[in-house]
C-alpha cells in the first residue's frame, strides 16, 4: 500500500520530502495507524499537531487506505 | 499602487499631530528619515515615545502619546500587509507599550494618506477621531460613550458609512482598566500593554477611518511578480487547508498532549476536559464562517457563535488559541460555548482576553484558597467553570466596584492589594499576565516571557518545539534561539505585516525583505533588519530602566510558582524548574546580548547600535551596564537549527 504524507513549515525537513517540496512517498506492510507509520519513519508524533485526511482532522489511531493522502500540521508558532 | 518617482515610495506621505485637549490637528510631511531608520511600526513608535514622552509621566495622563503607525508595508501588495501598530507608554507595565491588530484600519489609515497619528493630551468630553481622506475632524462621541465595542462599531458604521473602518473602545478602557484592548473588524483586537485604557484616559473612544487612495511604491512590476509568486506557492502549502478549517484554535489538544497548557490558573499543564474546548469542538459547534484581514488568503479568523442555556446567543471572532488556553483550561471551562461566550464578553467590554483570562484565573485561585471570598464579591462565588461567576466578577471588573478595582489594574497590582503569598502565583511579568503556554518545563518559554520587552508575552518568541527539540531538561544554549526569535518575530510588528506566513507557510524572510526593496527602493538586507530590531530592543529596554529605575534584573523574574512549584499532574507530572536554573538562563541571555549581568545594556553594544544618546541617559540614573571583559558578542542571537530537524 501506498500513502503520501505533507508537510510544512517545521515539519518539513523532519518529513525528509521526496516526491516534491512538501510531500514523501510512503509505502507500507498491511494496514497500519498513522502513529505506527510516523514510527516507522522516524519522525517524533510529538512534533505533529494535526492530522487533516480530506479535510477532516484525524488522530493518530486514524489507519490510512492506499492511495490517500495525509497532511501533517506543526504546532502554531504561538497562536 | 503604483510606480513611484516621489521620495514617499510605500508612505502616504502626512503625519497627523492631534492634542486632544485643545483639539489642535496639525499635518506635515512624514519624516522619512525615521521611517528609513526604524522601519516605522513599532520602530518608529518605540523612537518617538523614547524622545517625547516625560519620564514621570502617568501613563493614563496628558503627557503620554498614543501613537497609531501602520508601517511602510502595510497596505500594499504584501501577504497580509493589513496590521496597524499602537504605542503609547503602557499603564500595565510603566514601560514602553505596543500593540497590532490585522483587519483593515492600517490600510486605510495610509489610503487616506497618513502614515501616523500622534494624539497627546486629554479631550475634555468623549470624541472619536473622524478621517475621510483629507477631513480630519474630532467629533463628539457622548452617544457612544459607554457602549460595548462590539455594540458600538455597527452603529458607527449605520451612522457613516459601511465603508468606514472601525475601532473603538469598551467600558472597560473608558474606566481605566489597565489591560484594556482595542477592537475592530468585529474582533479584531490589539490586546496587549494597555493600549484601550489609554484611549480610554483620553477620552477617544473610537477611531473612523476612510481612505480612497493608492500607495505608490518603488517597483510595481516586480513587487507583483514577487508576491504573486509567493501567493500561488503558500495557496498548495500543506498547512493552507487546516489553517483555513481551523485557525489557530486546532493546536489546543497538541499544548495538552504536550503539557504545556495553562490549567486553573496555571496550577498543572495538563487538562481533564480538553476536547470540550478544543478546536474540532469550535468548528463542530460555534463555527459560522471564515474571515480574512486586508491582503489575506490565509483567512483563520473565525466567526462564531455562542449558545449557553440562559444566556442571549452571541457573534463573534473566535476563540483563536491564546483565549481558548487563558479562558478555557485556564478558568476549568468544559464547553467551547462558554469559552466563546466569554470571550464575547470581554471582547464587548473591550478588555484583553489573555490578561482578562489571567485575571479571572488569578481571583478564582485566590477564591479557592480563600483569600477573597463571598464578602469580597457581593455575595457571589468565584469557582472554577463557572460562567456565571465569571460573568459577575468580569462586571465587578469593568465597573471597578469594590474589589474588582483591585484586579482593573492587573495580577501584579491585584497581588499586591491581596498580599498573604498570593503574589507567588499572580502569572505575570512586569505586570503583564502571560500567554497561554505554562514555560515550567518549557524553559525557553519562560525566558521568553521573563526577557520580553512588553511584559510576558508570547509574541516576539516562542520556543516550545525548540524547547522539545533540544531537550526540555536542559536550559543550555535557549538564550540565544530567544534573542534571534526576540528580533526575527519583531520584524513584523515592526512591517506591521502578519506574522503568520512566515511561520507556518515557510515565506523566508529574505522574500519579505525583497519586498521591502520593492515597495520602498531602500538598499536593505535580512541582516540590517535584524540589526534595526535589536536597536529597537535596547531602546525600549533603556526606556523600561529610566522610567523604572533600578537594575533590569530587577524586573526579569517570573512568578514565585515558576521555580517553587513542581508540575502536579498529567504527562510533565513532577517536572520544574530550579530559581538556579532561572538564574543561568538570565545570565546567559544578558551575556547573549552585551548586558551586564545586573541586566542594564552596556556602553559598547548601544554605541554599536548608534544608540549612544540611550547610554548616555541611563548612565545619568547610574543604570550603564558593566563594561564587558570579553567585548560585546559580534552576533547576539542565532538562526535556529535544533538537532532534531
Amino acid at each position: 500500500m501506498t500513502i503520501f504524507l505533507r508537510a510544512g513549515g517545521q515539519l518539513r525537513a523532519m518529513l525528509k520530502p521526496d516526491i516534491d517540496h512538501y510531500t514523501r512517498k510512503v509505502e507500507i506492510d498491511g494496514e497500519k495507524t498513522i502513529g505506527e507509520i510516523l514510527k516507522d519513519i522516524s519522525l517524533d508524533p510529538a512534533y505533529v499537531a494535526l492530522i487533516y485526511v480530506d479535510g477532516v482532522m484525524k488522530d493518530l489511531s486514524f489507519r490510512p487506505s492506499d492511495g490517500q493522502t495525509i497532511t501533517l500540521q506543526p504546532p502554531v508558532s504561538g497562536g | 499602487m503604483a510606480n513611484g518617482s516621489t521620495s514617499s515610495r510605500g508612505l502616504a506621505g502626512t503625519t497627523l499631530r492631534i492634542d486632544l485637549t485643545t483639539g489642535e490637528i496639525k499635518r506635515s510631511p512624514t519624516d522619512e528619515k525615521l521611517m528609513r531608520e526604524w522601519f516605522g511600526g513599532r520602530g518608529a513608535i518605540a523612537k518617538i515615545l523614547y524622545d517625547e514622552v516625560p519620564r514621570d509621566a502617568d501613563p493614563l495622563g496628558p503627557e503620554n502619546l498614543f501613537i497609531i503607525c501602520p508601517g511602510v508595508m502595510s497596505g500594499c501588495f504584501i501577504p497580509a500587509g493589513s496590521k496597524v501598530e499602537f504605542g503609547s507608554v503602557s499603564p500595565l507595565t510603566n514601560g514602553h507599550g505596543d500593540s497590532n491588530m490585522g483587519g483593515h484600519l492600517g490600510p486605510a489609515l495610509k489610503f487616506a494618506g497618513y502614515d501616523m497619528v500622534i494624539l497627546s493630551g486629554i479631550s475634555p468630553r468623549p470624541v472619536y477621531l473622524f478621517i475621510d481622506d483629507d477631513r480630519v475632524e474630532l467629533r463628539d462621541a457622548s452617544q457612544y460613550w459607554g457602549m460595548g465595542s462590539l455594540e458600538c462599531e455597527p452603529v458607527m458604521k449605520q451612522d457613516l458609512g459601511e465603508d468606514f473602518e472601525i475601532a473603538t473602545i469598551g467600558p472597560a478602557g473608558e474606566n481605566g482598566v489597565r489591560f484594556s484592548c482595542i477592537t475592530h473588524d468585529f474582533g479584531r483586537q490589539a490586546g496587549r500593554t494597555g493600549q484601550g485604557a489609554v484611549m480610554g484616559s483620553k477620552k477617544l473612544k473610537a477611531i473612523a477611518i476612510r481612505g480612497s487612495r493608492g500607495i505608490v511604491v518603488h517597483d510595481l512590476e516586480k513587487l507583483t511578480e514577487h508576491v504573486t509568486a509567493i501567493m500561488k506557492r503558500t495557496q498548495t502549502h500543506p498547512n493552507m487547508a487546516p489553517w483555513q478549517k481551523y485557525g489557530t484554535a486546532f493546536f489546543i489538544e497538541w499544548s495538552n498532549t504536550n503539557a504545556v497548557i495553562p490549567t486553573r490558573n496555571f496550577q498543572t499543564t495538563y487538562y481533564e476536559n480538553i476536547e470540550g474546548i478544543s478546536g474540532e469542538a469550535l468548528v463542530e459547534k460555534c463555527l459560522i464562517s471564515h474571515k480574512a484581514c486586508f491582503g489575506c488568503w490565509m483567512n483563520c479568523g473565525k466567526y462564531t457563535k455562542a449558545v449557553l442555556p440562559g444566556k442571549q446567543t452571541v457573534y463573534l471572532e473566535g476563540p483563536e488559541y491564546e483565549t481558548g488556553a487563558l479562558c478555557g483550561s485556564n478558568l476549568g471551562m468544559t464547553d467551547i460555548n462558554q469559552v466563546a461566550y466569554l470571550n464575547w464578553l470581554m471582547d464587548n467590554a473591550g478588555m484583553d482576553t489573555m490578561s482578562g483570562g489571567g485575571v479571572v484565573a488569578f481571583a478564582m485561585e485566590c477564591f479557592q484558597r480563600g483569600l477573597i471570598t463571598a464578602d469580597d464579591l457581593e455575595g457571589h462565588t468565584l469557582n472554577w467553570g463557572s460562567v456565571e461567576d465569571a460573568e459577575h466578577f468580569i462586571d465587578m471588573v469593568v465597573h471597578r466596584r469594590g474589589t474588582g478595582d483591585y484586579f482593573a489594574g492587573g495580577t501584579k497590582r491585584a497581588a499586591e492589594k491581596i498580599g498573604r503569598g498570593s503574589e507567588k502565583f499572580a502569572m505575570q511579568v512586569k505586570g503583564q499576565e502571560m500567554s497561554g503556554y505554562d514555560g515550567r518545563y518549557a524553559p525557553g518559554m519562560l525566558l521568553s516571557y521573563m526577557t520580553c520587552d512588553i511584559g510576558a508575552h508570547h509574541n516576539r518568541s516562542w520556543t516550545i518545539t525548540v524547547d522539545m527539540a533540544e531537550g526540555r531538561d536542559t536550559i543550555e544554549g535557549r538564550a540565544k534561539v530567544v534573542i534571534y526569535l526576540q528580533h526575527i518575530r519583531s520584524l513584523f510588528d515592526i512591517w506591521c505585516i502578519c506574522r503568520l506566513f512566515w511561520g507556518e507557510l515557510d515565506v523566508e524572510p529574505e522574500e519579505i525583505v525583497e519586498a521591502l526593496k520593492y515597495i520602498t527602493g531602500w538598499d536593505v538586507d535580512t541582516a540590517e533588519a535584524l540589526v534595526t530590531s535589536e536597536k529597537i530592543w535596547n531602546l525600549v529596554r533603556c526606556h523600561y530602566l529610566e522610567r523604572n529605575r533600578a537594575n533590569g534584573r530587577t524586573f526579569d523574574y517570573p512568578p514565585a510558582r515558576s521555580w517553587e512549584e513542581k508540575i502536579p499532574t498529567g504527562p510533565s507530572a513532577g517536572k520544574g524548574l530550579t530559581k538556579d536554573q532561572i538564574e543561568a538562563m538570565l545570565d546567559e541571555y544578558y551575556a547573549g546580548r552585551g548586558w551586564d549581568k545586573n541586566g542594564n545594556p552596556s556602553r559598547a553594544v548601544l554605541h554599536d547600535l548608534n544608540l549612544d544618546f540611550a547610554a548616555d541617559n541611563i548612565e545619568k540614573i547610574g543604570l550603564l551596564g558593566k563594561p564587558l571583559s570579553n567585548g560585546i558578542p559580534a552576533v547576539r542571537g542565532e538562526r535556529y537549527k535544533p538537532k532534531a530537524f
